[in-house]
């Protein structure tokens, strides 16, 4: 592993209560890598994801940044720092156009969002990077339709397009496939494969034949602890990862 | 162009040959050109609180607060018989307006939705029951303005506002400037987050704003503009009192905004006119104007689901 570690968790940890969502989870993700995230329902990779971008604060140990304790700052602070996150949900502006979707995610990097007088479309610096963002995920073509009358697909590629207008380091994926067609999942497949060469990605996501193709690093959670971390091969011949997964059918064998 | 719908540009191109004409015809009468102006004022204030609950996502029921506040305010900060440079002390009031809309959002914009409304209508009635209550204020009688303040700038006065029509134009005057503030701050690099705040909060706040900071500030310069639009019906009638800051005056102003058409600013000239102009009509027409106003207002929010901006955005736009 060659490329040098950009964010990492030692004994990440929560609960909410006495329910251990997440416990002493202690990851290191690496440059221009992409890293998977699986587990049954429930382990705790929708947390973890929340914790990394700052959404929820961890109950007990750190997350670092290029070496910086973060864990501790706003949730905007996360994004100033270059970690961008997209939902499992669509959460995009239905309302506005994609281009304009994009350019509020790209306004915050060129200053200026408290300028009261300035008019929002004088920035071609903004719209520029909006639309790049656009061309990145293959919506070129969508650049003035409203976000809500384009297709489900569509959407996903949008909210993928917004994290990459904030021009981050790092992509936190909550399933960007989820309820996607085969086709809409090969193209998506096919743009993380050309976006991991710039970007750190952390992949959460249930497409088995998706992760194990791209991942460099896979990790897998179970009911919120860590069951292993390693290459795509190392973890397919885990035996406790298959247990994770497939827990019944061992009983029926053994049975 | 700030205004991007052809139907706002129409009706605030008529709306405003026909405002400044209508001294013209009723210059005889002066009760008439009376009534426009305090329209205009109420459109003023209207218009502040359709951009916070509208334009925001603020939808605040202690608006008229910062109303009273501005009649209020405007009497105790001058002196009581001398004649003050009205343009000096508007400003004056609306940054004290400012500050105190300042320390009230910051706690009010902890909370949202429901609590919202509940808190914002808790500390206006707060501050109703203080003035209400306070012998040094006036309690509920208010207080007067003995002497008219004078506008001239740089010793150049083409305003006496002891003069009803000279009175209406300073009032039109003030529904052209809040209208341009609002518009341009809806279009600015600025406005471009608070809408994607109201639209969705979750993901604004992900994309790395902080949107509190843009609330407060909106709210702020809504605040502010109601606070001018109190501090002019003030002056128009030389008294201000705690019926001002009613809930009631909160709440019928939200009317107004949600038959003009919630959101579109333009809409809350339309339905300031329309509300008065019913209210009046009804008045005239029955001793029980009030059911026929209730009755009038739930037909209309039932038929025009966008009110009325929306039904003539409907007719005018292709």
């Amino acid at each position: 592993m060659a490329n040098k570690i950009i964010l990492e968790t030692e004994s990440l940890s929560k609960h909410w209560g006495g329910i251990k969502a997440l416990d002493d989870i202690s990851l290191q993700f690496h440059d221009k890598q992409l890293h998977g995230v699986v587990g049954p329902n429930g382990a705790g990779k929708s947390t973890l994801l929340n914790m990394l971008c700052g959404a929820l604060k961890p109950s007990s140990g750190c997350i670092f940044h290029n070496g910086e304790q973060i864990e501790g700052m706003k949730p905007w602070n996360f994004v100033r720092r270059g970690i961008g996150r997209s939902f499992q949900k669509t959460n995009i502006y239905a309302d506005i156009t994609c281009l304009e979707n994009c350019a509020v995610a790209a306004q915050r990097r060129f200053t200026g969002s408290f300028n009261l007088f300035a008019s929002r479309h004088s920035n071609k610096m903004v719209t520029e990077a909006a639309e790049k963002a656009l061309y990145q995920v293959g919506l070129g073509n969508r650049i003035s339709s409203i976000a809500a009358e384009i297709s489900y697909g569509e959407q996903r590629q949008l909210e993928l397009a917004m994290v990459l207008a904030t021009d981050p380091c790092i992509l936190l994926l909550d399933e960007p496939m989820a309820g996607m067609g085969h086709e809409e999942s090969l193209r998506i497949i096919e743009l993380l494969n050309e976006l991991k060469k710039s970007y750190s990605i952390v992949l959460v996501e249930h497409d088995m034949d998706a992760i194990f193709e791209l991942s460099d690093q896979l990790t897998v959670l179970d009911n919120g602890t860590h069951l292993i971390t390693g290459t795509v091969d190392e973890v397919r011949n885990e035996p406790r990862v298959k247990e994770a997964y497939l827990g019944k059918e061992e009983e029926e064998e053994t049975a | 162009m700030i205004f991007e719908k052809r139907t706002e540009r129409i009706f605030l191109a008529t709306f405003f040959i026909i405002a400044l004409c209508i001294p013209l015809f009723l210059e005889s009468n002066s009760f008439f050109v009376g009534k426009a102006t305090t329209i205009l004022i109420l459109a003023i204030f209207v218009m502040s609180l359709d951009f916070l609950v509208g334009r925001v996502g603020l939808v605040t029921l202690g608006h008229a607060l910062f109303y009273g506040l501005g009649g209020y305010l405007f009497v105790i900060l001058t002196p009581e018989y001398e004649a003050v440079n009205f343009w000096i002390y508007a400003i004056y009031v609306m940054c004290v307006s400012a500050f105190v809309a300042l320390v009230v959002g910051v706690v009010v914009l902890r909370t949202s939705g429901i609590y919202f409304i509940m808190i914002t209508l808790a500390i206006s009635q707060m501050v109703y029951y203080f003035f209400f209550d306070s012998l040094h204020f006036g309690g509920g009688d208010g207080l007067f303005i003995f002497i008219k303040p004078d506008t001239s700038i740089f010793g150049l006065s083409f305003l006496n506002l002891d003069n009803p029509t000279h009175f209406y134009y300073l009032a039109l005057l003030g529904v052209l400037i809040t209208l341009l503030t609002i518009k341009i701050v809806l279009r600015s690099r600025f406005g471009r987050i608070v809408e994607a705040s109201r639209l969705n909060p979750a993901r604004t706040e992900a994309l790395g704003y902080n949107i509190f900071s843009f609330k407060l500030i909106s709210y702020v310069i809504g605040s502010t503009l109601a606070a001018y639009a109190g501090l002019l019906f003030a002056l128009q009638y030389g008294y201000v009192n705690p019926q001002f800051m009613t809930w009631e005056m909160s709440g019928t102003a939200l009317v107004m905004s949600i038959l003009g058409g919630m959101g579109t600013i333009y809409g809350a000239i339309l339905g300031t006119i329309t509300y008065e102009g019913l209210q009046y009509f009804f008045e005239h027409m029955s001793k029980d104007w009030m059911l026929f106003m209730g009755g009038s207002i739930i037909l209309m929010v039932l038929l025009l689901r966008k009110g009325l901006a929306g039904y003539l955005e409907k007719l005018l736009e292709k």
